[in-house]
């Protein structure tokens, strides 16, 4: 836990840092008010703050407990999903949000989760029939749609 | 008088048969989202936040309140049957429902967690008729400080009484800061962080933020490995309870119900936070502490009345002042500013029908869900038994659609997998999630209020102490700065203590 303590403090340290610099040129105090950069100003410092605090707890920090992420296989697994959502994204310009979940849900089930044939394709129809009653038949939303029309 | 003339008023609205329709479904989603472990009821009600979008006011949030509270009904299921939470607030249950439930007695734990969280939800619910509007006037005092301090007060009482390490909290919560910052500055129109992109300009949504952090990053968390549990199989026979139980439960009923309300009152504790304290209390109290741990029923009722008590008691508050006290109820905060309705001490007043509206449903939620928990538990149970990565394909694609349809672009469906994954990294880095959505809600007020205050006084800091109500506002912030403080301080005295007196007993002489 403490290198992930030690990880969390630098990304904000680094996230603070980024507020103040990308604020920098705006008015800090604008005539009679406080200008654009007045509370991003005091909010990237509150986070340097905090962030040193974790960094100065995590290096004092002697126990030896250990850290939370999963093993091999388990982050596997996530990286995969991950994967497979991005893809989905990428996928949803050319080929329709329908027909890229319908790819996303035999990807799910079929390559990470292992699971039987028919009821994988049994919980796409019916994801793919909630997703078409609700959104685009009920609500009227008008998700891309790709080369077979929907 | 006035607050049971509106009430009667509440319950013509929600009575109508669309209204009555969206509570049914608001509470049975919620018992199953609750039920399911993964998946909170904040976490359910941002994603099926979308939904609503084409519905009357009054429906989508008597919808939405409902998945909140039967949330906290569900979660007593997948606790105590599986021995996994179904969400955070039922984390006590686990402890004693699942050690009921191999002693045979699953249907009584389930029985009077169901009657506990009725017989609770609906005092608390009492309480939120009579508090809110008189809250609400009293807010109406309020000016451009109080706002600010209020806002702050909200998201640092969140680090204080939360149940992990205030600076991680704080962490969360400025992380919610940096987000809200992104965007075109509310005051003077310049652009802020959006470092050249059009899609950042007006800044980020709230639902991507919520759907990710809570959605997909639950899911995420879930999918590490293959879930696999076995479902204790419960009847309707069994959920009898004796004189003897009834008589063992009772008072823990009242003092959880109690706690809860309180708990919920205060911004940023919560449910998981009432539930943790009434058990605690409960042990204490109870003659026969040595049974807690080990299926002691009184347990599960003061857990579970507390937790529904304060999901109800949260929504005061949010009511009366605009200021979320939980997570479910910033969802909820956000639901009504993306219905065109403006959140604060007038909404009583200028939405009159809606909140009377949702408080009368509330009341019919909590009669349907005690139908739901007692004759239709086994039912529910059965749900249990469906293998969880058939429900996951289906839960990150409604989220993602969800995330499409705010403003039917592909920019928010990447920004909900940005924050899916933030959200994860965050639950594995120990750093809460709560108080970066509600700093996402506040923020935008937050600053307006205190560039507001500044611009009255001329730059002055005097003026957030100048008036008696922003005094008492400031003293309470500094308050809930100091308490994680203090309790660090007594923690680190009470170790070393016990570091001396241990190295005592060792030593020869």
């Amino acid at each position: 836990m403490r290198l992930t303590n030690i990880i969390a403090a630098l990304v904000l340290l680094g996230l603070s840092a980024t507020v103040l610099l990308g604020t920098w040129q705006l008015p800090y105090w604008a005539d009679f008010a406080p200008g654009s950069s007045f509370t991003a100003f005091w909010v990237g410092i509150i986070g340097i703050v905090l962030a040193l605090s974790l960094l100065v707890t995590a290096v004092m920090d002697d126990s030896t407990e250990p850290h939370s992420f999963p093993d091999r296989s388990g982050i596997l697994r996530i990286v995969a999903l991950t994967a497979g959502l991005w893809l989905l994204v990428l996928l949803i310009p050319p080929l329709g949000f329908v027909t890229a979940s319908i790819l996303f849900c035999l990807f799910l089930l079929l390559g990470i989760e292992r699971r039987p044939i028919v009821p994988s394709l049994f919980t796409t129809v019916i994801v793919v029939g909630v997703v078409y009653g609700v959104f685009i038949a009920w609500l009227g939303i008008a998700l891309p749609t790709g080369p077979l029309g929907i | 008088m006035d607050a049971l003339a509106s009430l009667a008023n509440g319950f013509a609205i929600a009575m109508t048969p669309t209204n009555l329709l969206f509570v049914l479904i608001g509470v049975t989603l919620g018992q199953l989202i609750g039920a399911l472990p993964g998946i909170g009821p904040s976490a359910g009600m941002a994603l099926l936040l979308p939904v609503t979008f084409g519905l009357d006011p009054v429906t989508a949030l008597v919808m939405l309140s409902g998945i909140m509270y039967g949330g906290m009904y569900g979660g007593t299921l997948t606790s105590v049957l599986v021995n996994v939470p179904g969400e955070a607030a039922s984390v006590m249950t686990a402890i004693d429902g699942n050690q009921l439930a191999k002693q045979g007695r699953a249907g009584q734990a389930l029985a009077v967690a169901a009657i506990g969280s009725f017989l609770a939800g609906i005092g608390s619910v009492t309480a939120l008729v009579f508090l809110t509007p008189a809250l609400s006037s009293f807010a109406l005092n309020f000016s451009a400080p109080e706002y600010f301090l209020l806002a702050l007060l909200g998201i640092t009482a969140t680090a204080s009484l939360g149940t992990g390490s205030a600076l991680k909290a704080m962490i969360g919560a400025t992380l919610g800061l940096m987000i809200a910052l992104i965007g075109t500055d509310p005051i003077q129109g310049t652009s802020r962080l959006t470092f050249g992109s059009l899609d950042l300009l007006e800044g980020i949504d709230f639902l991507p933020v919520a759907i990710g952090v809570f959605g997909i990053a639950e899911i995420l968390v879930s999918m590490e490995q293959t879930q696999s549990g076995q479902v204790v199989r419960t009847r309707l026979k069994d959920m009898w309870l004796t004189g003897k139980d009834w008589a063992e439960c009772r008072m823990a009923i009242v003092r959880g119900g109690f706690i809860g309300l309180l708990i919920g009152l205060m911004p940023g504790a919560g449910p998981t936070v009432a539930a943790l304290l009434a058990y605690v209390v409960e042990k204490k109290a109870s003659r026969h502490p040595e049974k807690f741990g080990h299926g002691a029923l009184d347990g599960v009722a003061a857990s579970e009345s507390a937790n529904n008590s304060a999901a109800h008691g949260a929504m005061i508050p949010m009511l009366a002042l605009g200021i979320p006290g939980s997570a479910s109820t910033a969802v909820l905060l956000a639901a009504l500013v993306l219905l065109g309705i403006r959140p604060g001490p007038m909404l009583l007043t200028e939405q009159a029908d809606l909140v009377w509206g949702l408080i009368a449903s509330m009341f019919i939620g909590n009669v349907i869900l005690l139908i739901m928990n007692l004759p239709l538990a086994p039912l529910f149970a059965s749900v249990l038994r469906i293998p969880y990565s058939y429900l996951v394909a289906g839960i990150l694609i409604v989220s993602l659609v969800g995330a499409y349809a705010i403003s039917l672009s592909l920019f928010n469906v990447g920004l909900t997998l940005v924050f899916g994954m933030v959200g994860y990294l965050m639950i594995r880095a120990d750093i809460p999630r709560a108080p970066l959505v509600l700093a996402v809600v506040l923020a935008p007020m937050m600053e307006s209020a205190l560039r507001q205050s500044l611009m009255l006084s001329e730059g002055s800091g005097v003026i957030f102490v100048q008036r008696p109500l922003s005094a008492v506002l400031a003293l309470l912030v500094i308050g809930s700065l100091c308490l994680p403080l203090l309790s660090f301080l007594l923690a680190r005295r009470a170790a070393r203590r016990a570091g001396v007196a241990e190295a005592l007993s060792h030593s020869p002489d």
